[in-house]
């Protein structure tokens, strides 16, 4: 089947790579099931994204498993609850990997449990980090899909210099490191466009009242603001900032709003609201179209909507099988040795690995109502220096 | 000039807004000495009144009936099941009404998922107001509060109904002795309280994220403002509003969010340790 | 409730035995739950024991985890860990103790506020971690932290924590079986009451909430080489609720209580989480019926089960081998009240109040009611504010003191409603008021004045034969009973001046005749001074030496019971004065 293409493509050097491996794979296949634990938030407030990444998890091994498997071994998922603090997350993984012997990890969860978890690994067992985050991950064993702020506003500030007029930037996050890291990022851009940053504001994740925010944007005559506010604040500020009418005259760019945060904005007030990510479910690429087409037909039209968060455990499966086929096995450090200039293809487009990070194909979206439409694609954005 | 109007009406509407959301939790903490944890998660039932109110392609106004009937029957449920068995022991009523949040929120989820969800915009659009173009639907909303609290403060004035409820609950022998059933009372009072939230959440739900955990964002906030105003009276929770409402915006304008934050930590906990009856304080 | 050597030892075996027969996952697994244990025995203390609920018990815990973390993370070992882990008990308790102390000084009671305030300084506490990033690694965390050198987080270090939870065990053992755990009990009971026998209540507070810091400082200490990483989670809110959660599922009247209640919850929602999507919803469920049905907890209930309750030393009948010496008397008995105004709102209750008491004996003061007989006595106790006038004791003016302060300047109360302790026994009430004005700083820890008697007990029993009976709960007690121990406590603490309220109030004409005699006796023995506000006139013939009379806050007239009875102004008001 034509749509399955892509797939095959990515996991025909897995196949080889078993093929040729000789009595190592002869020995991988004794061994049975190659268990992957993959840990999600299942429970609390980013369990919102917990049913997406299994199903996107789920597609993956399917898919990998049909074309031969990790090593010629099937792959069999362990999901993990890590939608709690770093010491419950911590407990979770340590279950699977002494207790039911995963072999490998996927996680796409907060940077204070990805700390945990890199401390409790110390590069015994690999461990694929997927989402959007900071930057600047360099543990052993450890290697990073996620967009780096670099990766998401290198392209995406210019853009939106030279086609929508941003020139005044007011910057606004939660008070924490991402959005602190992005903004630190952002400054440099908006410089090299010839912008200005009119403010810069942190906010404590419980704050729910953006009102003195809004005065001041609409005081300093901001023309855009960059919004690193996650889930709910991020909702809450968007209905806001349309509700005092700021929405046609100042653009909005956000770095973490996927498919869920603007459906909770709402269709009316999404105008002139872009978001960079290297995944959108609107995505118009055959393999992407593909993707997205599978993922309803196994789960159905009503299965939780695609996003970046959720989709990015499926590239994620898919590096552990090109990164273990590459190196020729399941050991951490040999996945260390062999992962530069690791690539593949998936629905995002291709990826190719070096310093732990990947380069990758970046997007543009603008709200559509309820919709995100993908306005301007960046071929092969690098992640910045990480491992410095 | 104009910045100053836009805070100056942020604040009104910081307000009236919690003045609104509060109410519930004056009557049921402030009355009945019930600390209801569970406070928020009945502004989040309203939210999603309205929302179910939307998705059955029902006018938004639909919701507010809509609203108290489920307000009601939980309620009704929550008092009878749970409430009654502790008015003497207040720790034990946080405890268990923190339990009843975790087990609303988790039943909200499992009917209407996870996701945020958006109900739409009633007024869309602004009005001009003092030289500030200021969201419509907020204007109304002041206006309501505004005429709710009216109306209700004149009730008030007139039946002193809540010295009458605190009286009673906490001397049930003379209510009794005076015929009154005092059981019946408290109930429907815990039923008018957590009601008033269902509103405030009905009201709130074109401005706000609806999703499960909104309920947390009303319910500490509540707690600081009924403490600085002083218990018991509906004074109290304006002057508790204003000042709580008063220093988050005027610190946020003046410097920024986490000062904001911040200050409202600090000035709750001064109140709390230095006039723990509150401003208006009633010996 | 104090476990025996038996069991103990037993239950330390047994989780010595964990990492054998289950495994090191187990085990590391069972060592974060008996860390988070180890904090919410502190927050059982606080609860249980004295009374009020700390809500942000979470801000010690990650304090201790903070100053660990960064000790380990210079590198320096054990030399690191070792004044570390000290700095993570003492700054906790140092910052709890402070905060206590501030607050419970402006405010009798247990209510809410207090639990109020430690949520908004855990609030506080999280959004200064998140925020300081250069200290504390903000919402990332502190990462990298090292486990202690020679000892693998996943392995040996498993004991440790089983050590340090028998030592938070038997500290806190130490301190609910000793006199200080008696006093906080009693100040769960009856904080006022307590007061009036001189005890600062407040600091009695501030003490416990600092060992309750300390013991959470010290689990936070536990956790940083444990988990290797210290967020602002173990600062906040969520956390410090969980604490309240595990001490109440567990029970919070006991120490291992609320130990069992954090393995069994951690447990159950470790095991639940993965394999069934509605596990919240069972936790709360679970959580919600014990706070119904089980305010005691599960401990409570395994207590009951196994018949095995075992009461604390100080309840069990006991001898009182120690027969303390009488404190010396006296020295001089000047009482002086000095136009004393005292007001309500507008209404004048003491409107320049003026007597003297310069001689031993029983002094009744009568008046109508509301002429401000009672408020006299509460002025003078510190229990309402002085606005204009003085009240002078033994040439020291005690306007505005303090219930403990004029306790603690020998003067005794007893209310008009008998107050005891009538969740102690009676024992323990007698200890209380034995202890009054007596125990060193160093008898606060001591079992030794549980052994106290004194020639004033002795002679109480003989007279009140109830007393002997040491082990029935006060509340038990008939209402004579209660008035009578109250009246025995009242002169434990061997006042120089003692006020008696209404002290026959309810009482049958037996046990009044019994009380009269009781405290004319003692009056003639000790040549104290007591002052008596009665209504019952056959009471004030009998007793007193002297008759105040007040009316509308003013003393109308002074002098014997004849003189008085004379007075024609006192003849009206009894006519037309009174109901």
């Amino acid at each position: 089947m034509k749509r399955r293409d892509f797939v095959k493509a990515s996991i025909s050097a897995t196949v080889v790579s078993v093929l040729t491996g000789g009595s190592f794979g002869a020995r991988a296949l004794a061994a049975g099931p190659v268990k992957v634990g993959v840990l999600i938030p299942l429970s609390g407030p980013a369990g919102l994204f917990g049913p997406s990444s299994r199903n996107c998890t789920q597609l993956a091994v399917d898919e990998i498993n049909a074309a031969g498997g990790i090593l010629g071994r099937q792959i069999e998922p362990i999901f993990a609850d890590v939608g709690g603090p770093p010491a419950d997350a911590t407990q979770a993984a340590l279950q699977l990997w002494k207790g039911d012997g995963a072999e490998a990890f996927i996680g796409m969860h907060d940077s204070a449990v990805r700390g945990a978890l890199t401390n409790l690994f110390k590069g015994q067992v690999p461990y694929i980090y997927t989402p959007v985050y900071e930057g600047g991950e360099c543990s052993a064993g450890t290697f990073v899909l996620g967009e780096t702020p670099s990766q998401q506003l290198e392209p995406a500030i210019p853009w939106m210099a030279s086609n929508k007029g941003a020139s005044k930037w007011y910057l606004i996050g939660n008070d924490y490191n991402w959005p602190r890291d992005t903004n630190a990022a952002a400054k440099g851009y908006i410089a090299g466009t010839g912008g200005e940053v009119v403010g810069e504001e942190y906010l404590p994740f419980t704050v729910d009242n953006f009102d003195s925010n809004l005065a001041k944007i609409k005081d300093t005559g901001a023309d855009a603001v960059l919004i690193t506010l996650v889930g709910g604040a991020s909702v809450g500020f968007n209905r806001a900032f349309a509700s005092f009418g700021l929405a046609d005259d100042v653009a909005r760019l956000g770095t973490l709003i996927e498919e869920n945060t603007l459906a909770g904005i709402g269709a009316e007030n999404s105008v002139n609201l872009f978001s960079s990510a290297g995944y959108f479910a609107s995505i118009d690429t055959p393999s992407a179209r593909s993707f997205a087409e599978k993922y309803v037909a196994k789960f159905g039209a009503d299965a939780a909507a695609l996003n970046a968060l959720g989709q990015s455990c499926y590239d994620g499966m898919l590096l552990l099988a090109v990164l273990a086929a590459k190196a020729g096995s399941l050991s951490a450090a040999d996945m260390d040795a062999a992962a530069d200039g690791t690539s593949y293809e998936g629905p995002r487009g291709g990826a190719t690995m070096s310093d732990r990070h990947v380069s990758k194909d970046i997007y543009l979206a603008e709200a559509d109502g309820a919709a995100f439409k993908v306005i301007a694609t960046f071929a092969d954005v690098g992640a910045g220096d990480n491992c410095a | 000039m104009e910045l100053i109007a836009t805070h100056g009406l942020n604040f009104l509407y910081a307000f009236a807004t919690l003045a609104l959301v509060v109410l519930g939790l004056a009557v049921v903490f402030g009355l009945l000495g019930v600390m209801n944890m569970a406070h928020g998660e009945f502004v989040m039932i309203g939210a999603y009144s309205a929302l179910a109110v939307q998705q059955a392609g029902l006018p938004f106004l639909f919701a507010i009936p809509a609203a108290i009937a489920v307000c009601v029957v939980i309620g009704w449920l929550v008092e009878w099941g749970l409430v009654r068995h502790l008015y003497k022991r207040p720790f034990d009523t946080l405890l268990a009404t923190w339990g009843l949040a975790i087990l609303m929120r988790e039943v909200v989820e499992a009917i209407f998922g996870r996701e945020y969800q958006s109900v739409d915009q009633v007024l869309p659009g602004t009005f001009s107001l003092a030289g500030v173009e200021y969201p419509a639907y907020r204007v109304v909303l002041m206006g309501i509060i505004a005429v709710l609290f009216g109306a209700l403060f004149a009730w008030y004035q007139r039946s002193n109904a809540g010295a009458r409820v605190k009286a009673m609950v906490q001397n049930p022998a003379l209510a009794a002795a005076m015929g009154i059933d005092t059981e019946r009372l408290a109930r429907w009072t815990f039923v008018f309280g957590v009601t008033t939230a269902g509103l405030a959440g009905v009201l709130l739900s074109p401005l706000v994220r609806v999703e499960p955990f909104m309920g947390l964002d009303y319910l500490l906030s509540s707690f600081f403002i009924l403490v600085v105003g002083g218990l018991g009276s509906l004074e109290g929770l304006i002057v508790g509003s204003g000042v709580i409402g008063g220093t988050d915006i005027f610190l946020s304008a003046l410097f920024d969010k986490t000062s904001g934050y911040l200050g409202v930590l600090t000035i709750s906990i001064v109140f709390l340790w230095l006039r723990p009856n509150g401003i208006v304080s009633r010996l | 409730m104090a476990l025996s050597l038996g069991y103990s030892a037993a239950i330390v075996v047994a989780l010595a035995a964990v990492p054998f027969a289950w495994g090191s996952f187990t085990a590391f697994q069972l060592g974060l739950y008996l860390i988070y244990g180890i904090a919410a025995q502190g927050v059982a203390l606080c609860w249980g024991r004295a009374g009020f609920l700390p809500l942000g018990q979470a801000l010690f815990f990650g304090i201790g985890a903070y100053i660990v973390g960064a000790a380990l993370k210079t590198g320096a070992g054990w030399a690191a860990f070792a004044p570390a882990i000290i700095a993570a008990c003492v700054l906790p308790a140092l910052l709890a103790g402070l905060v206590g102390l501030l607050v419970f000084n402006r405010q009798i009671g247990s209510g809410p506020y207090f639990s109020l305030i430690t949520l908004a300084l855990a609030m506080l506490g999280f959004q200064l971690a998140n925020a300081l990033d250069w200290l504390t690694g903000g919402f990332n965390g502190m990462t990298g932290i090292p486990g202690l050198p020679g000892i693998d987080p996943f392995g040996s270090y498993y004991f440790v924590i089983v050590a340090a939870l028998v030592i938070s065990t038997a500290v806190l053992a130490l301190v609910a079986s000793s006199p200080f755990g008696q006093l906080l009990s009693a100040v769960r009971d009856n904080e006022e009451r307590l007061q009036f026998f001189g005890f600062a209540t407040h600091r009695l507070k501030a003490a416990s909430f600092a060992i309750a810091g300390a013991v959470a400082g010290l689990a936070g200490a536990l956790y940083a080489p444990h988990q290797g990483i210290v967020t602002p989670q173990t600062v906040g809110f969520l956390l410090s609720a969980e604490l309240v959660i595990w001490t109440a599922v567990g029970g919070r009247f006991g120490l291992l209580g609320p130990v069992a209640g954090a393995v069994l919850i951690g447990f159950m929602a470790s095991g639940l989480r993965n394999s069934f999507a509605y596990w919240e919803i069972a936790i709360a469920l679970v959580f919600i019926v014990v706070v119904l049905r089980l305010p005691a907890g599960l401990g409570g209930l395994a207590a009951g089960l196994l018949g095995r309750f075992v009461p604390a030393r100080s309840q069990l009948v006991r001898e009182r081998p120690q027969l303390v010496e009488r404190s010396p008397d006296a020295g001089n008995c000047d009482l002086r009240f000095d136009a004393v105004h005292v007001r309500m709102g507008t209404v004048e209750i003491l409107n320049g109040l003026e007597f003297t008491v310069d001689q031993p004996g029983v002094h009744c003061i009568i008046g109508p009611n509301g002429a401000g007989k009672t408020s006299a006595l509460n002025a003078l106790t510190g229990r309402l504010p002085v606005a204009h006038g003085d009240i002078v004791w033994r040439g020291r003016s005690l306007a505005n003191t303090r219930p403990y302060l004029a306790a603690r300047h020998r003067i005794g109360r007893k209310f008009q409603v008998p107050s005891v302790f009538a969740d102690l026994s009676v024992g323990q009430n007698l200890d209380i008021a034995l202890w009054s004005g007596r125990l060193a700083w160093f008898d606060y820890l001591s079992p030794a004045p549980f052994g106290w008697r004194t020639g004033a007990l002795d002679d109480l029993r003989d007279r009140f034969g109830f007393l002997a009976d040491e082990t029935r709960r006060a509340g038990e007690l008939s209402v004579g009973e209660r008035q009578m121990l109250d009246f025995s406590m009242t002169m434990l603490a061997e006042p120089h001046l003692v006020l008696l309220d209404e002290p026959c109030a309810g009482l049958s004409p037996a046990e009044t005749g019994a009380m009269i005699e009781a405290i004319a006796a003692i009056s003639a023995d000790t040549g104290l001074v007591t002052i008596i506000v009665e209504h019952d006139m056959a009471v004030v013939e009998r007793l007193a030496d002297r008759v105040i009379v007040m009316h509308q806050g003013e003393v109308l007239t002074a002098g014997a019971m004849d003189e008085v009875r004379a007075d024609q102004r006192v003849q009206a008001v009894y006519a037309g004065g009174t109901k």
